[in-house]
């Protein structure tokens, strides 16, 4: 059938249309739909772009009592640029080689402007907290205003305090919704379904709501202001979705593979062990990711239920850090945001991977 | 090797009685095949022999021993699943491996046996690989290994065969069938494929809603079906059934009179398309639609007694569209059934009108 019609077709003495009118129509359309999308993708890229990199540029050129914003203009010069010419060469690149000799190119062009422009302002002097735990009235005395600073503890130990709570809690709630899940998964039990729609709907309640509650809960069984109040805290409101998130990884491990190793002279438990975690390890990562990160950016729970600056998190210096200095120096203050940035930094790029797959693995498994 | 015994087996789900009743005995070193559509009962069986589900009732048996209680593990009781169920993050290698971790066979032994197993099924060269680099046929080779490597007193398959192509399937079922026979190992396959129980098993146990209609050899069940649901269960192209009223001697379908004997009342006669002849004697029809099917020729006629099938040999149609035909038959080869309670009257028999 197919061979015949194509063998009329080329046959066929006179042409029933302008072939060459509809295929530059065809062209230009395609033309005209890649510069929108490359226009918005220019004009959505620089607000994200920007703020991140201000705040590098900030952390590592600003002067203290210096309000600045020159450096600020220059290195917009670099980036705005940058970043549509980036698009650009996406757009207009022929083959993978040549966008990837393009990019660099213009990465190469603008490391040199920057260095250029920029480059003379840059210094590390604002990083001062990492070596003087009582930078704020270094800071202040810079200016001759030495009273009434806020008394820091080490940063290192709000670090500390920080991956404390973070890896805590994702450790529990890695282990709990991974159990709790492949029950939910696996078993038939009087109130199951009621339970996975219970399971929403604590989802969908604004947990400030409870933050009263919360506070008076902890100070009676003696939790307040201690790292292991506000980890179970977040353990009971990060563990819902991570077990649902879950359960839709395990519902779709087939049953099959674990009768097998059932009757191959497994128990229960190692069939679980052996066989259907490692089936599900794309989704432990990605819960174990986000709950990590959630503890990490963590700040309203960590306000209201810590209060001795020897439990403070990385949060919270931050926010006296911004409280303290931040009309004297907001180069500490960008500063500090950069070091508080930069493990959820590694961390993503680290999983981006996995977490790339749980978009697609929650759905369809 | 085991022999099997249901005794009066019940297997119930909440308040859905999926097995009844069930009472079957398998012989040491035997391979029967569990037959039936979708939903009667085999698979369920199938897993109450691997461990899987606890009969609610009844007695299971290994060997004279009941085995009710027993753990899936501790049974020794290899399968194989339709999806073949191999474990997708070990290698081939770790797969047939991983029953005799459980064993605590001595590591050289084991990788010794894991070799011999491969080689049995021919996979020793895919050991390194991930199931995911198998093809189908592979993949069902490797979980066969699996299933013999721990040397079980039971061998399980749960439709090995349905997710093969037609040609592997072929291959697969010659395969299995000698490895079977060379290993002596007891063997239980479930399938509603009337051809691959009928190719490969010694004995076929039909099933209906977690009932045994039959059981027999593939040539007991095929011509001389117990009821008229194994009668239409078997044999393809199906059998013809044509329902009519017996008295004194005749059947009296739609004007058509067939002489019978040994039965009398509301019966269902069965003809199978292969038994049935066109000639110069028999019942009328028009061919109404022909299908060449290789080495046979199927003709869709329509009869007074309704759409007849018949099978005749040869490849090229001997009868063109429309013609007006005379079937007729051996009373031999005609099958009568009591409509009421769908059974088999032994003996009977019709004669095709002259």
């Amino acid at each position: 059938m197919a061979g015949e019609a194509i063998s009329t077709a080329t046959t066929a003495p006179e042409p029933l249309a302008d072939w060459d009118a509809l295929a530059a129509r065809a062209r230009n359309l395609r033309r005209t739909k890649a510069v929108v999308l490359y226009a918005f993708l220019i004009a959505v890229s620089l607000p994200i772009i920007l703020p991140y990199f201000w705040l590098v540029t900030i952390a590592f050129s600003a002067k203290t009592g210096v309000a600045e914003t020159a450096v600020l203009w220059r290195s917009m010069a670099v980036v705005v640029p940058t970043v549509i010419a980036l698009w650009l060469a996406a757009a207009f690149a022929q083959s993978r080689r040549q966008t990837w000799i393009g990019m660099a190119v213009i990465a190469a062009v603008a490391v040199i402007a920057f260095t250029l422009l920029v480059g003379p302002d840059l210094h590390v002097g604002n990083f001062i907290f990492l070596w003087e735990p009582d930078f704020a009235s270094v800071v202040r005395s810079r200016i001759g205003e030495v009273k009434g600073a806020v008394q820091f503890p080490n940063v290192w130990h709000a670090f500390a305090n920080s991956i404390l709570i973070a890896g805590a809690q994702t450790a529990i709630v890695v282990t709990v919704a991974s159990l709790a899940a492949y029950y939910l998964s696996r078993f038939q039990f009087p109130g199951r379904s009621a339970m996975l729609r219970s399971l929403l709907v604590l989802h969908a309640f604004p947990v400030m709501t409870l933050i009263v509650p919360m506070f008076l809960m902890l100070y009676w069984i003696g939790l307040l202001d201690t790292l292991a109040g506000v980890i179970l805290v977040l353990v009971a409101f990060e563990l819902p979705f991570a077990i649902f998130i879950m359960k839709g990884f395990f519902d779709a491990v087939p049953w099959d593979i674990e009768m097998s190793a059932l009757t191959d002279g497994a128990s229960r438990r190692q069939a679980f062990l052996k066989i259907v975690l490692p089936q599900v390890r794309n989704g432990i990562l990605a819960i174990a990711v986000f709950t990590f990160i959630r503890g990490w950016e963590e700040y309203i729970f960590v306000f209201t239920f810590l209060i001795r600056n020897t439990n403070w998190t990385m949060s919270l210096y931050m926010y006296w850090a911004r409280d303290d200095v931040m009309g004297v120096d907001y180069g500490v203050v960008s500063a500090v945001g950069v070091f508080y940035l930069v493990p959820s930094l590694i961390l993503y790029m680290a999983a981006q991977r996995y977490l790339m797959q749980m978009s697609i693995g929650g759905v369809k498994g | 090797m085991a022999k099997i015994e249901f005794r009066n087996v019940v297997k119930r789900f909440g308040k859905v009685e999926v097995i009844p009743d069930m009472n079957l005995v398998i012989e040491d070193g035997e391979f029967v095949a569990l037959l039936g559509p979708s939903g009667c009962g085999k698979s369920t069986s199938l897993f109450m022999l691997a461990g899987i589900y606890v009969p609610s009732g009844g007695e299971l048996l290994f060997d004279g021993h009941v085995v009710n209680e027993v753990e899936a593990r501790d049974r020794n009781v290899g399968i194989v699943f339709q999806s073949y169920a191999l474990y997708p993050h070990m290698s081939v290698r770790d797969n047939i491996l991983f029953p005799l971790r459980f064993k605590k066979t001595p590591h050289e032994e084991a990788l010794g046996r894991v070799k011999a197993a491969a080689e049995l099924v021919r996979v020793a060269e895919l050991l390194e690989r991930r199931p995911s680099e198998l093809s189908g046929g592979q993949q069902q080779r490797v979980a066969l290994a699996r299933a013999l490597v721990k040397e079980p007193q039971l061998l399980l398959l749960d439709e090995p065969l349905s997710n093969l192509d037609a040609t592997l399937r072929l291959s697969m079922r010659t395969e299995i069938k000698s490895l079977q026979e060379k290993l002596g190992v007891t063997t239980v396959l479930v399938t509603h494929d009337q051809i691959e129980a009928t190719t490969m098993a010694d004995r076929i146990i039909c099933m209906r809603a977690g009932r045994i209609e039959q059981i027999g050899t593939p040539d007991d069940l095929y011509l001389r079906p117990s009821s008229l649901f194994v009668a239409s269960f078997i044999g393809s192209p199906p059998i013809n059934l044509i329902a009519g009223e017996a008295q004194s001697g005749t059947v009296t379908v739609n004007g058509a009179r067939f002489p019978i004997e040994g039965a009398s009342g509301a019966v269902t006669v069965g003809l199978r398309p292969e038994h049935l002849k066109f000639g110069d004697a028999g019942f009328v029809g028009r061919i109404a639609q022909i299908e060449p099917m290789g080495r046979e020729i199927l003709y869709v006629v329509e009869t007074n007694i309704g759409t007849v099938r018949v099978l005749e040999q040869g490849s090229s149609a001997g009868y063109p569209l429309g013609e007006e035909v005379k079937i007729g038959f051996l009373p031999g080869h005609s099958l009568v059934f009591e409509t009421a309670r769908q059974k088999l009257i032994a003996g009977a028999h019709v004669r095709a009108p002259a």
